[in-house]
């Protein structure tokens, strides 16, 4: 048995030393079986004492199923600053666009993106697929067997998502849409006979 | 095209300066819903119609290219267009269908997935300022030290192009003699011969060697299939290199059979 403390100091070197998001999984296989509740609350309490935090630098949060370390989004400008660099390349609207139809039908072919976009999205996609954001996951079985995409795990780090069920659901944005929208195409069908 | 203009159907005159960027022709509709102030389920057809094809009349006088895309849109929309006075049968129990109903189910659904988009740029632009230590090259055993990427489909693919256009510029095309034929299995046979354990082969550089297009094909099949045999490993390196590794593994007879001669 170990003690709490020590797994906690434990766990928050390994984030410090690691440089990708580290599950719990891993975290486990350090300590004997009868650790496994404490090494949990070890996690959890690393993650509140590194809470986000206005006098705090360094933040630990849970992306692509584990925990990390990072700066905390507001001080961006500061390290820039220090470190003279200017801002990173942002993605284009056509891009996010075509990332959230992979995002949320994946696996989806080429075909499919460019139907729902209504443009031709090859050169995004190749963006996209060097930028690590997406990948090939195969090819769908119809005329042409075009290639099938999905996120990747860069994905859920850039987008801070801890897995793909943490996307919105697409139904909230429907709130924007009038309710029963089909029922008011068909009243008007009615009304203009 | 023309008729475009002549109809002058009342777009605001602000659009005549400041053009706005769409994304593709489905955001232009959107845009028209909008700033027309019109239902998605009951589009004035006629209306949205002239407006889109104005629209695509002031991209040609600006001389901007008009994407095919737009063009197949407007068309469709002249023929809703025209559905839409036609007559419609009265007779029977059914609903009549709109025939705006396809339009609406896309346009819904894009402006679905431009709201998603949206809320992704979001989330993006915020988290484009968190910052991570770099990785650092761990300083175990140096072979393990290149591996420090995993090699997708696209990469090797996207490398294989790229010994493919160089080796085209560096051989422009000259009389040809004779048609060759390269063995895939001649090449697997002697990528396997040619790979001790604990030396790998530098893939690009080994495919920038051959003596031609053909015999760089059969090499890059051959590569394949020993990939998908797990003979070899394959790993990225810093420098863009693909490192070709032997494998623990022994090749049957029978899997050699199935490389294709």
């Amino acid at each position: 048995m170990t003690e709490q403390a020590e797994i906690e100091a434990v766990v928050e070197a390994v984030l410090f030393a690691a440089n990708e998001p580290i599950g719990e999984p891993r975290l486990l296989e350090l300590f004997p079986d009868d650790d496994r509740k404490r090494v949990l609350a070890a996690v959890d309490a690393v993650l509140e004492r590194y809470a986000e935090r206005p006098n705090r630098g360094v933040m630990a949060e849970r992306v692509a199923g584990g925990v990390r370390l990072a700066t905390r989004p507001e001080l961006a400008g500061w390290l820039r600053r220090f470190f003279d660099i200017r801002g990173r390349q942002r993605l284009s609207m056509a891009a996010l666009e075509t990332l959230a139809i992979v995002a949320y039908r994946q696996p989806v072919s080429g075909p499919e993106i460019q139907e729902l976009r209504g443009v031709n999205s090859s050169a995004v996609l190749k963006t996209l697929l060097e930028r690590r954001l997406i990948r090939i996951a195969g090819r769908k079985p119809v005329v042409g067997k075009p290639f099938l995409y999905a996120t990747t795990r860069e994905f859920l780090v850039q987008f801070g998502l801890s897995s793909l069920q943490d996307l919105p659901p697409l139904e909230e944005f429907e709130e924007l849409a009038q309710p029963g929208s089909g029922r008011a195409v068909e009243e008007a069908a009615a009304s203009s006979e | 095209m023309t008729a475009a203009t002549e109809t002058g159907s009342g777009l605001p005159a602000e659009w005549r300066v400041r053009l706005p960027v769409f994304e593709g022709p489905l955001d232009l509709l959107l845009h028209l819903v909008r700033v027309n102030e019109v239902e998605i389920s009951d589009i004035p057809v006629t209306l949205i119609c002239d407006q889109f094809h104005e629209y695509l009349g002031l991209m040609e006088e600006l001389d901007l290219d008009v994407a095919a895309e737009y063009l197949y849109e407007a068309a469709l929309l002249i023929q809703l267009k025209s559905r839409m006075l036609l007559p419609r049968r009265a007779d029977g129990d059914e609903p009549e269908e709109d025939p705006r109903q396809e339009l609406v189910e896309r346009l819904l659904e894009y402006r679905r997935l431009k709201e998603a988009s949206q809320s992704l740029a979001e989330i993006h632009g915020l988290r484009m300022g968190i910052w991570t230590r770099e990785p650092d090259l761990p300083d175990a055993d140096p072979d393990e030290r290149l591996d420090l990427g995993e090699v997708s489909l696209y990469d090797l693919l996207k490398a294989f192009g790229q010994v493919i256009e160089r080796y085209d510029r560096e051989h422009p095309h000259a009389l040809r003699l004779a048609v060759e034929t390269w063995s895939v299995r001649k090449q697997f046979d002697r990528l396997l011969e040619r790979l001790a354990p604990a030396r790998p082969i530098d893939l690009l550089d080994d495919l920038r060697r051959r003596s031609s297009r053909g015999e760089a094909v059969a090499a890059f099949l051959a590569v394949l299939e020993l990939l998908r045999l797990r003979l070899v490993r394959l790993h990225g390196t810093g420098a863009g290199e693909l490192l070709l590794y032997r494998t623990d593994r022994a090749v049957s007879d029978e899997e050699r059979e199935s490389v294709p001669s």
